[in-house]
């Protein structure tokens, strides 16, 4: 790594130095507070070949790579970080992705004026729901024919409403998360897309930021920027660059205000010396023009770095986030020696503070860059085993094993099901018991829960135990604090554990201390109106809905014109062991090393959520174990 | 001295017999030994076919001296890297300096990384072929069986296919070389599937695949790294391998499994075992998994359909022999059986559900309908649920039938 710029940097910084402060200085403030975007001056730093810089001649670029584009960025930026980032935005997003991912034709149509700074390039990625995190983006491009149609909208967008091409995030394939994101190059002017908002910003004022707005768009199919479902992966690696451009962007800033601040504290005399010889004052700026030249070294790493093609992530994010909290430092501190002065408008300090602090927000806010700098120095976190545990159903159920099957249908069909089901598994309703006997001596219980509602509801618990052969019982709650039945009727850990054949849970929401008092019972019957109550995952069989509809249903279902016998012996029913075998079908194997991809795993370490079926996997992908590729794999099933 | 016999005309076996190690690959007892099998062709050119293990490394060296009688080594094809076969590379290059290795890009590799030096390679992939004068060869790369480098050589003239592992088996030759000169259902069937299910178990896919490619070859004699040559019968072994790699038992019958610390398991563990033979059903062995090595318990559990496992709970656990028998199971992709699970405990019984936990996250696994919980020893309560078990297997039984 090289410590110092090379002579012929140097005198490009000398040159943007001298446009800067002959064409850009004096109309700054005016275009500030005008929030007026200064379209002259990205046309003459177009004709020097600024716009292009990092680009190849042959692209249509400059050829002065990410240094000496980190150079313009900051010098304009040290002047007027708005015209700093139009630069920044139209170079590292709104053409870099083009130049990396495009087809040679669409680098012709698109870049080659871009790079020429005949056009002004954008990137829309951050929509409402959508920022530090991708995978809430909404607005989706759908292929139809020759065409995608776009619909959706963007946020903050850097050069919205003035860019003549623009980078769109979109999704294709909702189900795949990031994956299923794709980037599209989409024109200024078509038809549907318009920019209903251009913001009124605390600083960079003479850049443009718009809102974007896709109704029915379409976007040739030719404009698809790399392949389907690689939009996350163009925008992180787009962002990356970026980060150099805002690093930079940041550290002009710093730059600018720093030398103000030395400047004037070298003009303000106070008590017979000026202000600079105050050890107070001296301080700060040593500690400033230290702090800046910090920046400067990690911003010029990733530039370097870059530019060599290693992997920089990692050294993008620091430098970013670096200078930008330099820049938001310093500034606040140049401002303060200015004292009153530098809250005054007119001067260059108030509008540089005002300035830095968008460096801290954006091309990742500064949390999420420690996220990435952590996740690249850390390793990535073991992300979502929340979720795959809920696809599994590892959740579990707490009575072992149940069959969980949950019926469909209008409710007489339901509880027709249900009674077919319980024949089907044994159980005869001809014979009625003591409703009110010891629940350790009977073989089936009807079981109020909080869900029963007013007390004379519980006829209809008695109804339905009368015709199925069952005492009844309750939860804790219907007998300790509603009172309506004893409270040596209650099941649970607590209370009354139950053994027997059938239970029937009616208006129970399932908490643990239940479902401890009922592990042993055979069969298990969940009604409940709450389809998300834990009951049903502890049920053999469960009807959704109202008990005051259900149990009078099912208590006509079971009722018959022969008397009621006499309750037979209680033998305790034989409780089925449930099948549950996973199953090879849709399994991959890699030929590196056996690792198996399983769908409905998923492969979270690789940011693969549940669900997604092998031949989906993004082209690029590798065995997470040994790295070989997605080619290599053999089907489980042979 | 050299102990050299003639496979066909021209092809020599070069390997040597191995009594003297006790666990293959450290780990699974062969009191039978083992052969680690190289073969040396003389054409126009000479080619070697693997080496063989340190272990027997003077034996191989004066075989194939013998057999060469002084023309030079012109050939070694590596077919698969595991130091069992090629750990001799190295001594054979030091005396046959003019020697070219061919082997796989990840064969090549994987020399690097066990510190070979080889200067003259020829790499190549499943489709190339290779002359050595009147023989010409073809090569298939057969990834994950059971390493991912190995490939297969066909020699297209005369039919033999070097095999590496597959079709190997544990057992020394003893002065047979040929499948034909054993009682191989007697002697070689259960070191053969030993030898399988614990080496290969895991990677039925992948040799299914093999299987399917090399039903179109023209195999007339296949020449494994270990165990016997097959030059009749040769549907008869590749049947075997089907079933193994599809995980289809061998035959429909049961495994009872079974660890006990103070005979009280095992009793439940005979009791079940009479139940079933006297309805009838006689396909049965009896493990007790503390004193069985694990290989020979994967062995059994690939021939058969049904497992039951009856087990202690430990440490509020799986009993620990009984978990790494399930665990080997895991590791070894077994799949497509169906298990009778019987716990034991005397304050908390709950190894039935940690079996279970363990046997679920395996593929195609299925219960026969009952389930038995014993409380320190066997009662008047729970006999009726071990005779309960043997009615539940003894009708799932068949119906697989």
């Amino acid at each position: 790594m090289q410590y110092q710029t090379t002579e012929a940097q140097e005198k490009l910084r000398q040159e943007v130095r001298e446009f800067a402060e002959s064409e850009i200085k004096p109309l700054a403030f005016q275009w500030d507070q005008e929030n007026e975007f200064p379209r002259e001056i990205v046309k003459a730093l177009g004709e020097r070949g600024w716009m292009g810089a990092p680009f190849s001649e042959e692209e249509g670029g400059s050829g002065l790579g990410m240094i000496g584009y980190s150079i313009i960025v900051e010098e304009l930026s040290r002047v007027d970080a708005g015209v700093g980032v139009i630069v920044s935005a139209h170079t590292s997003l709104g053409s870099w992705p083009i130049a990396h991912f495009g087809t040679p034709e669409q680098k012709e149509k698109y870049l080659r004026p871009l790079a020429q700074g005949k056009h002004i390039g954008a990137f829309g990625l951050t929509e409402e729901h959508a920022g530090s995190d991708a995978s809430g983006t909404e607005t989706t491009a759908v292929l139809e024919g020759d065409h995608y149609i776009l619909n959706g909208g963007k946020i903050f967008i850097t050069n919205g409403s003035q860019a003549d091409t623009y980078v769109i995030f979109a999704v294709t394939s909702p189900e795949k998360g990031n994956h299923g994101i794709s980037a599209f190059i989409v024109e200024a002017g078509w038809e549907g897309f318009t920019y209903p908002t251009v913001y009124n910003k605390l600083g960079i004022r003479s850049s443009a930021t718009a809102e974007l707005s896709f109704k029915n768009v379409k976007v040739p199919k030719e404009n698809l920027l790399g392949k389907e479902g690689e939009g996350f992966k163009i925008a992180m690696m787009t962002l990356d660059g970026g980060r150099v451009g805002i690093g930079s962007q940041a550290l002009g800033i710093a730059q600018g205000a720093y030398e103000a601040a030395l400047n004037y504290s070298r003009d303000r005399v106070q008590f017979g010396e000026p202000i600079a010889v105050n050890q107070g004052v001296s301080f700060k700026l040593a500690d400033m023009a230290t702090e800046i030249d910090s920046a400067r070294l990690l911003i010029y790493r990733a530039a370097e770095m870059k530019d060599s093609g290693q992997r920089y992530t990692k050294e993008a994010a620091m430098a970013k986030m670096f200078a930008s909290d330099v820049a938001v430092k310093v500034a606040d501190e140049a401002l303060q020696i200015h004292g009153g002065n530098g809250f005054i408008k007119g001067f260059d300090v108030e509008r540089f503070y005002r300035d830095a602090k968008i460096t801290q927000i954006y091309e990742g806010t500064n949390e999420i860059l420690r996220v990435v700098i952590g996740s690249q120095i850390i390793g990535k976190r073991k992300k979502r085993a929340k979720a795959v545990a809920e696809v599994q159903g590892k959740a579990g159920s707490q009575t072992g094993p149940r069959k969980n099957i949950l019926f469909e249908g209008s409710p007489e069909e339901q509880v027709d099901q249900l009674v077919a089901a319980l024949k089907a598994d044994g159980y005869a309703f001809d014979f009625a018991v003591d409703k009110d006997a010891p629940i350790s001596e009977v073989e089936r219980l009807v079981s109020a829960g909080q869900g029963i509602g007013s007390e004379e509801n519980m006829k209809l618990i008695r109804d339905l135990a009368e015709v199925m052969g069952a005492a009844v019982s309750s939860s804790r709650p219907v007998a300790e604090n509603l009172r309506y039945l004893p409270l040596d009727r209650y099941v649970g850990m607590s209370g009354q554990k139950f053994n027997g054949n059938l239970y029937v849970a009616c208006g129970i929401s399932g908490a643990g201390q239940h479902l401890k008092g009922i592990k042993q019972v055979t069969t298990i019957v969940a009604i409940n109106n709450d389809p998300d109550a834990p009951i049903f995952l502890n049920a053999d069989y469960g009807i959704v809905g109202d008990v005051n509809v259900i149990l009078p249903l099912l208590t006509k279902a079971l009722t018959t014109d022969e008397p009621r016998k006499e309750a037979p012996d209680f033998t305790k029913m034989k409780k089925s062991v449930p099948q549950d075998p996973k199953t090879r079908t849709g399994v991959y194997v890699c030929s590196g090393c056996a690792y198996e991809y399983d769908p409905s795993v998923g492969d979270p370490d690789s940011g693969i959520m549940p669900g997604l079926p092998f031949d989906q996997l993004p082209a690029g992908y590798q065995c997470p174990r040994c790295g070989d590729p997605k080619d290599g794999f053999i089907p489980a099933e042979q | 001295m050299q102990n050299v016999r003639e496979v066909v005309e021209n092809l020599y076996w070069v390997g040597a017999n191995d009594h003297r190690t006790h666990l293959f690959e450290n780990i699974h007892p062969i009191p039978e030994g083992v052969s680690y099998n190289s073969y040396l062709l003389l054409d126009e050119k000479t080619v070697l076919f693997d080496t063989v293990d340190w272990s027997v490394c003077q034996q191989f060296l004066d075989n194939i001296e013998y057999v060469l009688d002084g023309r030079p080594l012109d050939y070694m094809i590596i077919n698969h890297m595991e130091p069992d076969h090629a750990a001799c590379l190295n001594e054979v290059l030091l005396r046959h300096p003019e020697t070219t290795v061919i082997s796989t890009e990840k064969g090549f590799y994987f020399m690097t990384q066990f510190n070979f030096q080889v200067e003259k390679k020829l790499q190549v992939a499943t489709g190339d072929t290779f002359s050595s004068g009147k023989h010409n060869f073809a090569f298939v790369e057969i990834p994950m069986v059971h390493w991912p480098e190995p490939m297969v050589t066909l020699d297209t003239t005369n039919g033999v296919l070097f095999s590496a592992d597959a079709f190997g088996s544990f057992k020394a030759l003893d002065g047979k070389l040929f499948a034909d000169e054993v009682d191989w259902d007697r002697d070689w069937l259960e070191p053969g599937r030993r030898y399988y299910t614990n080496i290969v178990g895991k990677y039925g896919p992948h040799v299914q695949a093999v299987l399917k490619v090399a039903a179109d070859l023209p195999i007339k004699v296949i020449c494994p790294l270990h165990g016997l040559v097959w030059r009749k019968d040769l549907g008869y072994i590749l049947d075997k391998y089907d079933k193994w790699s599809s995980y289809t038992p061998e035959k429909v019958g049961v495994m009872i499994s079974y660890a006990s610390m103070y005979g009280h398991t095992e009793e439940v563990a005979q009791l079940l075992a009479s139940e079933i033979v006297k309805r009838g059903e006689t396909e049965l062995s009896v493990f007790d998994v503390s004193n069985t090595h694990k290989s020979y318990l994967i062995s059994e559990a690939f021939r058969l359909s049904h497992l039951v496992l009856a087990c202690p709970t430990y440490n509020l656990g799986v009993y620990p022999p009984m978990k790494e028998f399930i665990a080997d199971m895991q590791a070894l992709n077994l799949q497509n059986r169906t298990f009778g699970l019987i716990e034991n405990g005397t304050w908390a019984p709950s190894s039935g559900a940690l079996m279970r936990e363990m046997i679920d996250e395996m593929r195609e696994m299925y219960y026969v309908d009952a389930e038995a919980t014993i409380v320190s020893a066997l009662n008047h309560n729970t006999r009726p649920d071990i005779e309960a078990m043997a009615d539940a297997i003894v009708e799932s039984m068949r119906k697989q039938k």
